[in-house]
């Protein structure tokens, strides 16, 4: 077998010698989960390191044909890798054994069935990132769902319930009316092949382009989540285990950004064109709003679910500024924001564990009994606050440039956000490490423990890595930027040229090109 | 017609046709000699099973080498008739396998339960291969008139005999109503065989009435809105394995004659079956939504269903292009729910059996714990339900929505998308009872009785089918006519 499918499949055999296992031998368990998504990481390194950045479309491709359906499109299994889900990829192998890592301080009933869970969400995510033919896509995309759904549902806190339902039937409504799309997408081209796909649809008028678009883009927004669809992302992450909340922030939400830029903006660049100011607006009202819920907040873990919305807000702001630097900012800071807000939550969870309790009013001087968690904490809200030199500045300064080549007024509310960003992320570092340690818990608090070290370890190791020679990433995801971006220009220019009969709108369009 | 030319209406092309349905009365009859024939009488479960698989092996045979048209055109063995046959065969089988251990108090009229059971795949053949009213009539009383004494088989309980009333008394009504239908189209027309009917003049008022009547009784049996109001009180009241026989081997019989019958609606008139099937979803779904008995909750989910597979009788009606497609989702996803719904009921029965006389959420609650493979295959069976992939439901309703959006009811396919967002709130409700919710206080003792040989073997079929529908469709794709 090819090295693509064993790298999608691989956690699914582990999946199932977990499940051969006895419920009682949970050591076992976490060692063979641990074990799995260690070999899936070192061949998402070997991939990476055959990586080919100088070819523009997929490689690595492999595909065998699947199923047929009378007068539609043959369906094949493909999957393939391009320098975008490269990328996430990466991402995703890398994060996983911490996150396997980090359970062994939170799961400790039901072992056996977490661990399969998260094994099957691994190829899951994977699977979404690699799938190059669309019905397979849709596939990974909706199953998913469903580990996260029980992670949630069975190891959440209080309010468990009420927020994996939630979370399911959001984005499952979402994923439906993509699942509408999908069809639509397969009978009008006869082709289930993502890069025919992308090829054809592009073709297409700008008017029908809007209803595909509009399809697929309230899927991948739901999941995103992109402004008014957020509310879930804050219960599903308070209410998740530790581990949960880090995949979710970590690589899951990351499908909906992934989402936007491979079908939405790349499949449709007319109706991108079109829609990218909405977009934008919404990216920077996310970053603003989502920057003033965490200033509210009191309970810890709720503050950096919010912060993602913020941080999530700055990725749309970027990509739909459909120029190449902020489309190559919204990709590294798709990779930024897993390590930082996943840091954070493995931070806050830490925490947890010892105090039982999250709120901010509850802590203060931890930075005397804790030490070592006080300089992990201080790196993780530094990178998520975007200070230079670390992995989040460079994300972020690229986003901000191109939103400003394409419109300023937003990019000044972007600007605006990383100061409000700084704020809430330095009063509350404030509030859990420094003052007077007046509470006899705090006081007696354990600080980090070697496996917990191991854990952040990684984390911090990519986030300098990043901040410092940010090149070596981009130039990987540079290829296939670079052809989104020459659809889009390619769009906007047929969009110039149709509008141009007017003399008035075209002397408007001459003095600000790209804004509209 | 006089007897001679009768007789040569039975040449060797009938005989063959006829031969699933002829092996079927025979087993049929074997079992009820079994009850009386001390010797036989302990072979019962085989003859039962030989009964069945001899009527597969037919039906297979008729699937390599069709026959046609025989009997003087009105009945038909070709490959359509012989995939709903297989059809019939397994939905039987299933729910025969939950039945065996399933009754305690009544178990000396077993024999009598398989000869009943028995004698349905008879009458489900018969109206899936009728090309005539009338065949298709007596088809439908030989598959009702059994079901009728099953539901009321547990003559004990209260419910069972109300739910085998109630089905009794508005299926009379159904049936009267057919054929006062087929009494109309016969003097609009002349003939009641489709042959004949296909170039009859079919807009005279005499023949549409005949036609919408005809309609409503069989949409009854399919259970589509606004005939749908005695499935909740039926399924639930009767014996959980005659329910999965009636939710999947009945449904899948009368859609079959919907789809041979399609060409008497006038195709001007898909547009109000689309309006049909979308306000049958709504009403399946939402009310599915307010139950706290899941059997009665699986009920209202089954007319959801229903709804949602009538969305493909309006692309079949809606000319040749769409017809092969349609089919081969109309198939597809009716395959998919005999094995996900009689998965679905028949582990009702097996909690039924040794957990708790009734199964309210409340009683799933912690089950996760308790029976980790019932809840484990529950779960999957929910699954496919609520259409997600990996399972065959998510296929079968993939391609539902895909004939409907090519045949131009994009808006249609919408609302039953986010129609089935609605479904799935309710499955993921059982869910979170088996997985996530403890076990209740005051539940009572329970013994964990194991679910025995046969329910476990119709489960694992039904597990084994649901995920190959799922995965690997291309298995039954391929071989679709």
């Amino acid at each position: 077998m090819d090295h693509l499918t064993w790298l999608t499949f691989l956690p699914l055999i582990g999946a199932a010698l977990v499940l051969l296992t006895p419920s009682s031998a949970a050591q076992a368990q976490r060692m063979i989960a641990l074990a799995t998504t260690l070999a899936v990481a070192v061949l998402g390194v070997m991939i990476y390191r055959d990586f080919d950045s100088s070819i523009l479309g997929a490689q690595q491709v492999v595909s065998i044909p699947w199923f047929e359906i009378r007068g539609g499109p043959a369906i094949r299994y493909t999957l393939g890798i391009d320098g975008i889900s490269l990328l996430m990829v990466a991402l995703t192998s890398l994060l996983m054994p911490i996150v396997i890592l980090s359970t062994w301080g939170h799961i400790d009933k039901r072992v056996k069935e977490f661990m399969v869970w998260m094994l099957v969400m691994e190829t899951g995510m994977l699977g979404v990132f690699l799938s190059l033919d669309l019905v397979l896509f849709y596939f990974f995309w909706e199953i998913s769902l469903i580990p996260l759904y029980f992670m949630v549902g069975i190891w959440g806190g209080e309010r468990r319930i009420y927020a994996t339902i939630k979370f399911f039937l959001y984005t499952l409504a979402g994923s439906l009316v993509m699942l509408v799309a999908v069809i639509a997408m397969l009978y009008q081209f006869n082709s289930a092949d993502i890069p025919t796909l992308t090829e054809l649809a592009a073709a297409l008028p700008a008017d029908k382009q809007g209803w595909l678009f509009a399809g697929f883009a309230l899927a991948f927004a739901i999941k995103v989540p992109v402004m008014p669809f957020h509310t879930w992302l804050a219960d599903a992450h308070t209410e998740a285990p530790t581990s949960g909340s880090v995949v979710l922030a970590g690589v899951l939400l990351k499908m909906g950004t992934y989402g936007l830029l491979r079908f939405c903006i790349a499949m449709f660049p007319a109706a991108a064109v079109q829609w990218a100011p909405l977009f934008m607006v919404l990216g920077a009202a996310g970053i603003v709003y989502g920057a003033f819920l965490a200033m509210a907040q009191n309970d810890l873990k709720r503050l950096v679910a919010c912060s993602s919305v913020s941080h999530l807000g700055y990725v749309i702001l970027g990509m739909f500024a459909l120029t190449s630097a902020g489309l190559q900012g919204g990709v590294l800071q798709m990779v930024s924001h897993g390590m930082s807000t996943g840091m954070l939550f493995l931070l806050v969870g830490m925490i947890y564990e010892r105090r039982h309790t999250r709120a901010l009013d509850e802590f203060g001087g931890i930075a005397h009994s804790m030490p070592l968690f006080a300089i992990f904490l201080v790196i993780a809200v530094l990178s998520s606050a975007a200070l230079p030199g670390l992995n989040g500045f460079v994300g972020e300064y690229l986003i901000l440039k191109g939103a400003f080549d394409a419109n300023q007024t937003l990019a000044i509310v972007g600007v605006l956000g990383v100061i409000f960003g700084s704020v809430y992320l330095l009063v509350a570092t404030r509030r859990v490490l420094f003052g007077p340690l007046n509470k006899r818990e705090n006081r007696e608090l354990l600080d980090l423990n070697a496996r917990e070290i191991a854990t952040l370890a990684p984390i911090v190791l990519f986030i300098v890595w990043i901040g410092v020679a940010p090149t070596p990433f981009l130039n990987k995801s540079q290829g296939a930027v670079d052809v989104i971006v020459r659809r889009c220009d390619e769009a906007r220019a047929l969009k110039l040229a149709t509008v141009t009969a007017d003399p008035a709108d075209a002397a408007a369009n001459l003095t600000t090109p790209t804004r509209r | 017609m006089n007897p001679q030319s009768i007789l040569t209406l039975f040449d060797d092309n009938a005989l063959r046709a006829m031969g699933p349905l002829l092996a079927l009365a025979a087993g049929a009859l074997l079992v009820l000699l079994a009850g009386i024939v001390p010797i036989l009488g302990s072979a019962r479960g085989l003859i039962v099973m030989a009964t069945l698989g001899v009527t597969a092996a037919l039906q297979i045979d008729h699937w390599r080498d069709p026959i046609g048209p025989v009997l003087d055109a009105t009945y038909m063995a070709d490959k359509g008739t012989a995939a709903f046959g297989l059809m019939f065969v397994a939905a039987t089988l299933l729910a025969w396998l939950y039945s065996v251990h399933y009754y305690k108090e009544d178990r000396p009229f077993q024999g009598e339960h398989d000869f009943l059971m028995l004698v349905t795949p008879l009458g489900m053949t018969m109206m899936a291969g009728a090309q005539d009213l009338l065949v298709f009539f007596v088809g439908l009383e030989v598959l009702s008139i059994p079901l009728y004494a099953l539901a009321a088989f547990r003559r004990n309980r209260l419910r069972s005999v109300e739910a085998g009333m109630k089905y009794f008394l508005l299926g009379a009504f159904a049936a009267a109503f057919f054929l006062y239908g087929a009494g109309l189209i016969y003097m609009a027309s002349g003939s009641v065989t489709f042959s004949d009917l296909r170039g009859a003049a079919t807009h005279s008022p005499l023949f549409q009435a005949g036609v919408a009547l005809v309609m409503a009784s069989v949409f009854f049996k399919v259970s589509v809105f606004p005939f749908h109001l005695w499935v909740p009180d039926v399924y639930e009241g009767s014996p959980t394995p005659v329910t999965a026989l009636m939710a999947t081997g009945t449904k899948a019989a009368a859609f079959a004659f919907l789809l041979n019958a399609a060409f008497l609606i006038p195709p001007v008139q898909s547009t109000l079956v689309v309006a049909i099937a979308v306000i049958t979803m709504a009403v399946g779904n939402l009310g599915a939504l307010m139950q706290k008995d899941v059997k009665r909750m699986l009920a209202y989910s089954g007319i959801a269903h229903a709804g949602t597979i009538l969305l493909v009788l309006a692309g079949y009606m809606n000319g040749d292009i769409l017809r092969g497609a349609a089919f081969d989702a109309a198939v597809f996803y009716l395959g998919a729910y005999v094995f996900t719904a009689a998965g679905a009921f028949g582990l009702l029965a097996v909690l039924e059996q040794s957990d708790h006389p009734v199964t309210t959420f409340e009683s799933l609650k912690g089950l996760a714990q308790r029976r980790p493979y019932v809840a484990a295959a529950m779960t999957l069976f929910m699954l496919s339900l609520g259409g997600i992939p990996a399972t065959g439901g998510f296929l079968g309703k993939w391609f539902v929505f895909s004939v409907s959006y090519r045949s131009g009811f994009v808006a249609a396919t919408i609302l039953g998308a986010l129609l089935s967002v609605v479904g799935m709130a309710y499955y993921l409700r059982v869910i979170v009872a088996m997985y996530m919710q403890p076990e209740s206080k005051d539940a009572g003792p329970r013994e964990a009785q194991a679910p025995g040989l046969p329910m476990a073997c119709a489960t694992a079929v039904c597990v084994v089918f649901v995920i190959a529908m799922g995965v690997m469709p291309n298995l039954f794709l391929d071989r679709l006519p």
